[in-house]
């Protein structure tokens, strides 16, 4: 039963009062017939019915005002006219949008934790709520790279505008990560707490620079992502018997373990790519390439350097990339850029001589293997207790992103991988 | 040089002295020419030609359908299935007169409220209001019936008529454009500046300006101190017509002799149709405010339908079984027309990136994709 | 409807210097001979070959019905030329002055620009409008007028103009080859300027920009007329020890965002040079789509060297409002380069 609604009338118009019926209910009415009279802001018009049949409600009474896009008159067609089986509901020109639906918006990608976006400098003229002002985009982007926060950089420009040298100095300052500036006042201990230890021989190390970003990034880690862990131990004589035939080619680069294993983890994120997602609100967002970032201990402390793309490298290609930048973290001249953007991270704390670590996930990442030493432990084959080379791989990953099927999975597979390097051969 | 100078500036002189005597023969007539009186017999002493039977039958026929097409576009239009439409009621001698007397090679070109005319020409109805419901600022091909797009700005296509005639004569093709404007159009310069380029290149151009006494709610009177409109044309060396726009015979027989000049290389033809526009601007205005009842009654008795019907019923040439099947024709064509127009039509948004410029542009491309993320988003 | 039996001449090897003028009465000749659908109209185009001649000898050579006078009426010289090019003619139309245009605006933007896309693609309209504009000859009122974002904000329509002789040759070859209807903007200043350089289509497409001289440290954006100013002012700034890179736009509309902001990701640095007015001026356009794709290479912000915000002075001061060699250089040197320590070139590497 089609109602036909009061269309605009004259480009634009909202409403029309209705001056005068020329049919009542019970009516039959004639396509185009006119059945009422309606006076709108510019005039008076009669308007004809579009549909055939009989009149069955009038919206309105005389003298009433009627909303465009509201029913006007509803007319019952008889079954045989074909005209009104298409039900069409008319609506006019201009007719105001039932609220447009708003739409999703373009999920705008969270910004990393940035240490950049800060209340008004001290020292600058600002107004409160105002940004930072820093004198170009790329500068303002050096002192984010470097993980430097703004606020802690005096600017030397014209009203605290923060200059390049300033940055740079900064971050100077900040690569020798001991004090040559009085700590900021947030990281000292606030007065009146309880029980400062005092006397002569208590030592004060400052939380600050690079020790201050690892902290913060560590205590942000633990405190947001809910994390579980799985290990298991596996038997790698298989993979340093592999190890040492790729190496045996005296001409060719040498192939580390790491990066072997590497390759392993590579493939089991290619299998398992919740593993290599981060959280971005309510969306958990896959990345189907793989940054590999692995721990490395220097000097000045621990560092992640990052492997872009390492999903498209070869087992050769990583193990030189691994080795250049394990060689460039030493000396300290890896660029901010090489030590972000990761996505999934690799540990060898092995190298420290323990076996298994509840290792804590490099934020925003949600997953981190562990290797340990790899050291001779009995070993059943065939029946037998045998000396093998084990080792023990740990998985802690965010429970929010898979459960334990997946990071059971993911491990397998790179167990499987390290007891008998020819099964990842099936994959690559 | 020395002695050429003074003899080329006499011939000038000597001929534009003759053009000034002859002159007066460009002038129109003092009363409307027509052939038709209002009760359908002939005014055998007209300087008007009348047009066979055949063209007469066919001329009444046309005007019962071009004017079913216009009521229903009226109808559709209150129920909101146009945006807008600008009613030829009344007019439908010119539109249909004039469209007849072109020949297929020839051009039309209409402004808004010849949506009459456009179909008589062969357009599908649908097409042609597909600019008045707003899918599209034409809905048809051009080049496939030869009319230019329904156009807005007034008087802006007479150029255009101009321009194409011209270029039909510099390339020895034999067409003739025909313009139709109005009374308010006749005040634009576009107007001014069509007639002067098509008188001084002769080109193949016939003016067609339908007087209808309104320009919305301005009347002529407040348009134009000229004597008639078709005065005009002697400013600009233009022979002109003055004739009954509601006589569709005359109108027809005008614009006939107008194109055989135009297309036998004599130029120009002005000619003013002297009619009445029924109904309001359009279904938004309140014709009311500015015209008294009488008004229209009085044109209502001089209705071209009737005119050219009375006549060829006494003539024997149409009877009451001829008038009902010409008007179920009718009335089956605006059924066809209210199937069609009452489906919502599909629109592409991505049209609106298409035919910018012959190939689209890099920015265009990212405008597109831009706007279909949009909608992709707003789908879901 | 005759065409003229001639070939056209083929450039020299070695060619003598050619003006703008002579270089684009040259580039009418050929289309009017490759191409007997081309026409030329306007005011004054035929016995007198145009005031700034750019049409001499065309009327001559190729006869009246394709090289013709005009009464004078703006809107029906652009009209008219619509209508022929629904009936398949090329027309190239002149408006004898930049600001002499204004009566044909409405064809402009109401017809001209919008015919392919109401009728879908089916009227196509290949016009090409010659407009001499700007100023800097001194000219007095109504005529030195710049009016180029008028026909660049319009959606349809090409606007292109030339910097030099041998481009303005090639553009107006491909203008009036191009099935999109062109405002083909005259630098009346240039037309005089000479070239040598053999006049033959360039490989540049109609829409593409060219880097007229390369550099590292800052890029200038320009076209036109101010071009010249804008090359004597990368000269002039490499004394100081700066290698300037500058731009010839030569479309601007479609506006080429590979070439310009290619140059700006090198060189960090932009400042745009025009002689328009600054306000809601071209460069304000340019200026907001280098910052969009740019941002983080930018060392500076980018600025515009442009033409006050008031009417075209009269000829005894036009020389303040015109971009000058000296602004450019101030407006170079404000551009933070202590920021980047950027050592200055020594003179002559």
């Amino acid at each position: 039963m089609p109602a036909f609604l009061l269309p605009d009338l004259g480009e634009g118009l909202t409403e029309a009062e209705i001056a005068g019926w020329h049919v009542q209910v019970g009516d039959t009415v004639a396509i185009d017939q006119i059945v009422v009279e309606v006076e709108t802001a510019k005039a008076v018009v009669e308007i004809p019915v579009p549909f055939a049949g009989e009149v069955s409600i009038l919206h309105g009474k005389v003298g009433e005002v009627i909303n465009v896009g509201s029913p006007l008159i509803t007319v019952t067609a008889p079954a045989t006219l074909s005209d009104s089986a298409s039900g069409n509901v008319l609506i006019g020109y201009g007719t105001p949008d039932s609220a447009r639906r708003r739409r999703r918006r373009n999920g705008a990608a969270a910004a990393v934790a940035s240490p950049v976006s800060a209340p008004a400098n001290a020292n600058s003229a600002g107004r409160a709520g105002d940004r930072i002002p820093v004198v170009s985009p790329i500068v303002r982007r050096l002192a984010r790279d470097a993980g430097l926060e703004l606020r802690s950089i005096e600017g030397s420009g014209a009203d605290g505008l923060i200059t390049r040298q300033d940055v740079e100095r900064a971050v100077q300052s900040h690569r020798e990560s001991n004090g040559i500036d009085p700590p900021p006042a947030i990281s000292a201990s606030p007065a009146g707490q309880d029980q400062h230890p005092v006397g002569p021989d208590v030592v004060r190390i400052p939380i600050r620079g690079l020790r201050k970003t690892v902290a913060d990034k560590l205590a942000r880690s633990r405190r947001e992502i809910p994390e579980a862990t799985v290990w298991v131990d596996v038997d790698a004589t298989g993979l340093l018997e592999f190890r040492a035939s790729l190496n045996a080619d005296q001409s060719a680069p040498k192939i580390s373990l790491l990066a072997l294993i590497s390759r392993f983890t590579v493939l089991a994120l290619q299998r398992y790519p919740e593993l290599n997602s981060r959280i971005e609100g309510e969306e958990i967002v896959v990345n189907p390439t793989v940054n590999l970032g692995f721990a490395a201990q220097t000097d000045r402390g621990l560092m992640v350097p990052v492997v872009p793309a390492a999903n498209a490298l070869s087992i050769e290609q990583l193990s030189n990339a691994l080795a250049e930048r394990t060689a460039r973290a030493r000396d300290g001249r890896l660029t901010p850029a090489e030590l972000t953007g990761g996505t999934f991270t690799v540990n060898n704390y092995g190298v420290f001589g323990v076996d298994g670590s509840a290792a804590i996930i490099n934020h925003p990442e949600v997953g981190i293997l562990g290797i340990g030493r790899i050291i001779d432990r009995p070993w059943v084959v065939d029946g037998q207790v045998v000396p093998r080379r084990v080792t023990e791989l740990t998985l802690a990953f965010d429970h929010r992103v898979c459960d334990g099927g997946v990071a059971g999975g993911f491990l397998r597979f790179i167990a499987d991988c390290v007891e008998s390097p020819s099964h990842a051969l099936r994959h690559l | 040089m020395g002695t050429t100078c003074p003899r080329r500036w006499e011939r000038i002189v000597t001929s534009a002295a003759v053009a000034r005597t002859h002159a007066p023969s460009l002038l129109p007539s003092a009363e409307p020419l027509g052939l038709l009186r209002l009760d359908g017999s002939i005014d055998s002493g007209s300087e008007l030609s009348m047009p066979s039977d055949e063209v007469l039958s066919t001329l009444h026929r046309r005007i019962v359908l071009g004017r079913r097409f216009d009521a229903q576009a009226t109808a559709l239009t209150k129920q909101g299935r146009l945006a807008v439409y600008p009613s030829a009621r009344g007019q439908e001698a010119g539109e249909i007169g004039a469209v007849m007397a072109l020949r297929e090679q020839d051009w039309l070109f209409p402004t808004y409220r010849d949506s009459m005319a456009v179909v008589a020409r062969g357009v599908d109805p649908v097409e042609v209001l597909t600019l008045l419901r707003g899918d599209w600022h034409c809905g048809y091909d051009p080049y496939e019936h030869r009319v230019g797009p329904q156009c807005t700005p007034l008087a802006t296509n007479a150029l255009h008529a101009v321009g194409l005639a011209h270029a039909a004569k510099v390339k020895g093709e034999d067409t003739v454009a025909l313009v139709m404007l109005g009374d308010g159009a006749t005040s634009e310069g576009d107007t001014h500046e069509a007639l002067n380029f098509a008188a001084v290149w002769k080109s193949p151009v016939v003016f067609f300006v339908q007087n209808n006494g309104y320009a919305i709610s301005v009347p002529l009177a407040k348009q134009t101190a000229a004597p008639s409109l078709a005065h005009k044309g002697i400013g600009y060396g233009i022979p002109s017509m003055l004739i009954d726009g509601n006589d569709v015979a005359a109108v027809y027989a005008a614009v006939n002799k107008a194109v055989a000049a135009a297309a036998a290389g004599g130029g120009p033809t002005l000619i003013e149709a002297i009619t009445y526009r029924i109904e309001a601007h359009t279904n938004a205005d309140d014709a009311t405010r500015y015209r008294d009842r009488a008004e229209v009654e009085f044109w209502l008795q001089r209705d071209p339908l009737d005119r050219i019907r009375r006549h060829l019923v006494d003539r024997g040439l149409l009877d009451d079984e001829a008038i009902a099947e010409i008007d179920a024709a009718a009335e089956a064509e605006a059924a066809t027309l209210r199937e069609r127009m009452n489906v919502d039509t599909q629109l592409d948004p991505s049209d609106l990136f298409r035919h910018v410029y012959a190939e689209q542009t890099e920015t265009l491309r990212r405008q597109a994709a831009d706007l279909a993320a949009e909608l992709a988003l707003s789908k879901e | 409807m005759t065409t003229v039996a001639e070939p056209a001449v083929r450039p020299m090897a070695n060619p003598s210097p050619v003006t703008m003028a002579a270089a684009l009465n040259r580039a009418l000749a050929d289309a009017l001979h490759e191409d007997e659908r081309v026409l030329v109209l306007g005011e004054d185009v035929g016995t007198l070959g145009g005031v700034f001649r750019v049409t001499d000898g065309l009327a001559a050579q190729f006869g009246e019905n394709r090289v013709f006078d005009t009464p004078l009426a703006e809107s029906a010289i652009v009209g008219t030329a619509i209508g022929m090019a629904m009936n398949g003619l090329r027309p190239v139309v002149e408006m004898q002055f930049d600001a002499f245009a204004y009566p044909a605006f409405e064809q402009i933007t109401s017809h001209l620009a919008k015919l392919r896309n109401r009728t879908r693609g089916r009227v196509a309209l290949p016009i090409v409008i010659r407009i001499p504009y700007g100023g800097g000859i001194g000219g007095v009122e109504h005529h030195c007028d710049s009016s180029e974002v008028y026909y660049t904000h319009t959606a349809g329509l090409r606007v292109v103009t030339p910097g030099s002789p041998a481009d303005a040759y090639s553009l107006l070859r491909q203008a009036i080859d191009s099935p999109d209807p062109v405002i083909f903007l005259e630098p009346k200043r240039r037309y005089w300027s000479k070239e040598s350089a053999p006049l033959t289509q360039s490989d540049l497409r109609l829409d593409q920009a060219c880097v007229r001289r390369a550099g590292t440290d800052v890029t200038l954006i320009s076209y036109g007329g101010a071009l010249g100013t804008a090359l004597e002012a990368a000269e002039a700034a490499e004394d100081e020890g700066r290698s300037v890179e500058v731009v010839d736009l030569r479309s601007l509309s479609p506006f080429d965002d590979a070439t310009a902001a290619a140059s700006v990701r090198r060189t960090g640095r932009a400042i745009v040079i025009h002689e328009a007015s600054r306000f809601c001026g071209y460069g304000a356009e340019v200026a907001a789509r280098l910052s969009e794709q740019c941002f983080h290479y930018l060392e500076a912000p980018i600025l515009r060297v442009a033409g006050f915000d008031i009417p075209y002075p009269p000829p005894n001061l036009e020389q303040h409002h015109l971009p000058s060699v000296d602004r450019i250089l101030d407006a170079i040197d404000s551009l933070q380069w202590q920021e980047t320590g950027a050592r200055r070139a020594t003179v002559g590497a």
